[in-house]
């Protein structure tokens, strides 16, 4: 930048009576504030309501038809229709092939037309984040101009435990073996190895209801749920048709005292409870996303820019924590500091990585999942990702000012991370 | 009397100019993101009892470095801009459109001055690509351009005495001297071992000229006898002077403002020249002006997004005697 050269040029002098000099040129490493047309920009997101898996309302519903209801939603808002899709990109984890077919189904099930294209991606609990980065990847390589990323689980309708056919040689690789390492087992780990103490992953976990009770009540929650007709049978039998409309996780009364008394779910000895875990959910969620020069010629608005994005892998035995080297390295490269975020949303798979996640990067916690995480709401595994994005878009662009958010899921050996800020409605996402 | 302020929020003062005919009037070149990037605004403004009122804002697509009212009619001013432009505004207008645009300079306009001298009404504008260019009033089209300087031009500024004649201050560290008439530089003084930001000309002796340099240091010449400064530098300001000028009412006296966020003001005939420093601004000092209708009275801008007019105490102090 010239003119910044021609200016710094003038300070490096030193007078001639001497004297310390105070003055320090720091290069900001921030990328400029100034817009451009190649950015990659979120035009606009939705979501179902997160149901509780096998006791919820969306217990009987195939995830198809979850999706379609998102899909569906975010084209009828912004008035655009689905033949300007190039690629729509859904990260799930349970179903055969990661969703392959479903995925199809729930295409046309919503009437998109058969150009459009639709894939599946699977990289466990942050896969709806990764369908993110896929179709902003595509934005960027040119391929595309616009895309649909998106996220959908039934957890009601497939179990976890397979992990599918694998090598007996597993077991001689410490690395591997650590992979079919469960999940609760995890936790425990880090619980132990970092010092997370039963009643900090507690409070922890209270917090989170209530802080998802609070954005409830308040209708922070409206905006982004798209009410979802479906049918479910009863305990006796009977179907009837019900309307979906809020998250069902969320358990206000929730005390530290009565979560104290939860046992231990993992290990006999452990701190990790059903209650200071995520739920097993249902859910789906779908985001607009395009390159800003498209957007615009559309006509249509910008919710968030995508700034930086950054993938680390940690320990698999101890996967919780990825969080912690992810986050920095997404801030790193958008030249951002913690102090600049306003909104954090990190997964909460369990409140040990969670706790352990905010205090290693010192995260203000007024400033993670400012609207309760998925201990309160739940977590379908392949939505999750996509359901955190447009849950922090909705609440940055409550705000009405500009901003940075971060999004940030951990998965097995995987983590995902996701910056991203607002400003007067835009967002800018960092993937 | 206290200080009168006038904020201009996201908006970096570049410079500062009283206007020749109407006493409470001035106006400020100012410049978005610090004139690094973005757009420029020319704040024309005029004093009032209790502070300083905007009379009309006029937007730029690219920074604006400095501002210069017409000579011959109150409502015109012209300012350079950072795409090379020069704009004719005129403030009494509703339009948001210059009167007109030249686009000559190949790079930054960083200075632009309306001649005083009698007879003569042309602008001279000096810009980083080099050159200096003299125009008629309308801005039609340069009457000479001048080439000479191995560096950028920060400053040109006519001489209030000789017709045809300005001087240039340039990061060639070089005070050039050049008569228009034959379009040749007079006179080139290797004034600073360091960039020169600033110069200006004494009202009262038409042989004498002021530089300010990044290597903080203020210095008077004499151009009869250039091998030398007339006296010691003048020393104090701890960062780069980004303008000096010359007191229209007091020969010895001139000011000086700086990266260090101060002005100060000096006595260069005195044994003890720095008379007083003025601390008011929280950002590089950019612009300074003295009022010619009002003695005493200084106006000057800063990055800090203020433009602040005050009277201070040692130019109130009677003989001008050296402050403390």
């Amino acid at each position: 930048m010239h003119r910044v050269k021609v200016i710094s040029g003038h300070l490096s002098s030193y007078p001639p009576q001497g004297g310390n000099r105070k003055c320090n040129i720091n290069h900001c490493r921030a990328r400029a504030a100034v817009s451009g047309p190649e950015d990659v920009v979120v035009v606009h997101g939705r979501r179902t309501a997160i149901g509780k898996a096998k006791r919820g309302l969306f217990k009987d519903t195939t995830p198809d038809e979850l999706l379609s209801a998102v899909m569906k939603a975010v084209m009828t808002d912004m008035g655009l229709s689905p033949d300007r899709l190039g690629d729509v990109c859904v990260g799930n984890v349970l179903q055969p092939g990661a969703g392959a077919v479903m995925a199809r189904i729930a295409h046309f099930l919503s009437e998109f037309p058969e150009t459009v294209p639709v894939y599946t991606v699977n990289r466990q609990c942050s896969s709806g984040l990764q369908a993110l980065f896929n179709i902003a990847g595509a934005i960027k390589s040119g391929s595309i101009d616009l895309g649909l990323a998106c996220g959908v689980e039934s957890m009601s309708l497939q179990e976890m435990g397979n992990p599918g056919d694998l090598s007996p040689r597993l077991v001689d690789f410490e690395k591997a073996r650590a992979c079919v390492v469960p999940m609760g087992i995890t936790s425990e780990n880090v619980a132990e190895r970092f010092g997370i103490s039963r009643e900090k992953q507690d409070a922890f976990a209270v917090s989170s209801h209530q802080k998802a009770d609070r954005a409830q009540r308040s209708g922070r929650f409206e905006a982004e749920i798209v009410p979802v007709v479906t049918k479910v049978t009863d305990a006796e039998g009977t179907e009837c048709t019900v309307t979906v409309l809020k998250d069902e996780g969320v358990r206000p009364s929730t005390t530290l005292e009565g979560l104290g008394k939860l046992r231990a779910a993992f290990r006999p000895d452990g701190s990790t409870t059903a209650g200071n875990s995520s739920q097993v959910s249902d859910g789906a969620a779908a985001l607009l996303l395009g390159r800003r020069s498209a957007v615009e010629a559309l006509g249509l608005p910008v919710l968030g820019v995508l700034r930086a994005s950054a993938v680390v892998g940690v320990p698999p035995d101890m996967m919780g924590i990825g969080p912690a080297y992810a986050i920095p390295a997404a801030l790193e490269q958008a030249g951002l500091s913690v102090a600049d975020i306003d909104v954090f949303e990190i997964n909460e798979a369990f409140a040990s990585q969670a706790v352990y996640c905010v205090e290693k990067l010192c995260l203000p916690l007024d400033r993670v999942n400012p609207n309760g995480g998925a201990i309160a709401l739940g977590h379908p595994l392949g939505c999750t990702g996509a359901r955190m994005t447009v849950t922090l878009l909705h609440e940055l662009q409550r705000r009405g000012r500009r901003g940075y958010g971060v999004v940030s899921v951990c998965s097995l050996s995987d983590p995902r991370v996701c910056p991203l800020g607002v400003r007067c409605g835009l967002c800018l996402l960092s993937v | 009397m206290g200080v009168k302020v006038f904020r201009s929020p996201a908006r970096h003062g570049y410079a500062v100019e009283g206007s020749p005919f109407i006493p409470t009037r001035l106006a400020c070149a100012a410049s978005q993101y610090y004139g690094i990037a973005g757009s420029g605004t020319l704040l024309v403004l005029e004093e009032t009892e209790s502070g300083i009122a905007l009379v009309k804002s006029c937007e730029w697509s690219d920074g604006l470095f400095d501002v210069a009212w017409s000579e011959t009619n109150e409502n015109v001013l012209a300012a350079g801009g950072g795409d090379g432009s020069l704009q004719l505004w005129d403030s009494s207008s509703n339009h948001s459109a210059p009167l007109r645009v030249a686009r000559e300079h190949t790079q930054e306009v960083y200075s632009v001055h309306w001649s005083q001298t009698r007879g003569e009404n042309l602008l001279v504008s000096g810009s980083w690509d080099q050159t200096a260019k003299v125009w008629d009033p309308t801005l039609s089209k340069s009457l000479t351009t001048l080439k000479g300087h191995e560096g950028v031009i920060y400053s040109t500024v006519w001489s209030p005495h000789i017709p045809g004649c300005f001087a240039s201050a340039s990061g060639d560290g070089t005070l050039r001297v050049w008569d228009i008439k034959s379009a040749a530089c007079r006179l080139a003084i290797p004034a600073h071992k360091s960039e020169i930001l600033s110069c200006d000309w004494c009202k009262y002796d038409e042989h004498m000229v002021v530089t300010g340099a990044v290597d903080c240091s203020v210095c008077v010449w004499d151009l009869r006898n250039p091998r030398q400064p007339v006296c010691q530098p003048l020393v104090g300001h701890s960062y780069a002077i980004r303008r000096v000028k010359f007191s229209p009412f007091s020969r010895t006296v001139l000011a000086s403002c700086s990266y260090d966020f101060s002005v100060r003001f000096w006595d260069y005939s005195s044994s003890q020249p720095l008379l007083e420093t003025v601390e008011h601004h929280s950002e590089f000092v950019c612009g300074i002006d003295f009022s010619l209708h009002t003695p005493n009275q200084v106006l000057d801008c800063s990055w800090d997004e203020t433009v602040k007019i005050y009277t201070p105490a040692c130019l109130t102090a009677g003989t001008h005697t050296a402050g403390p």
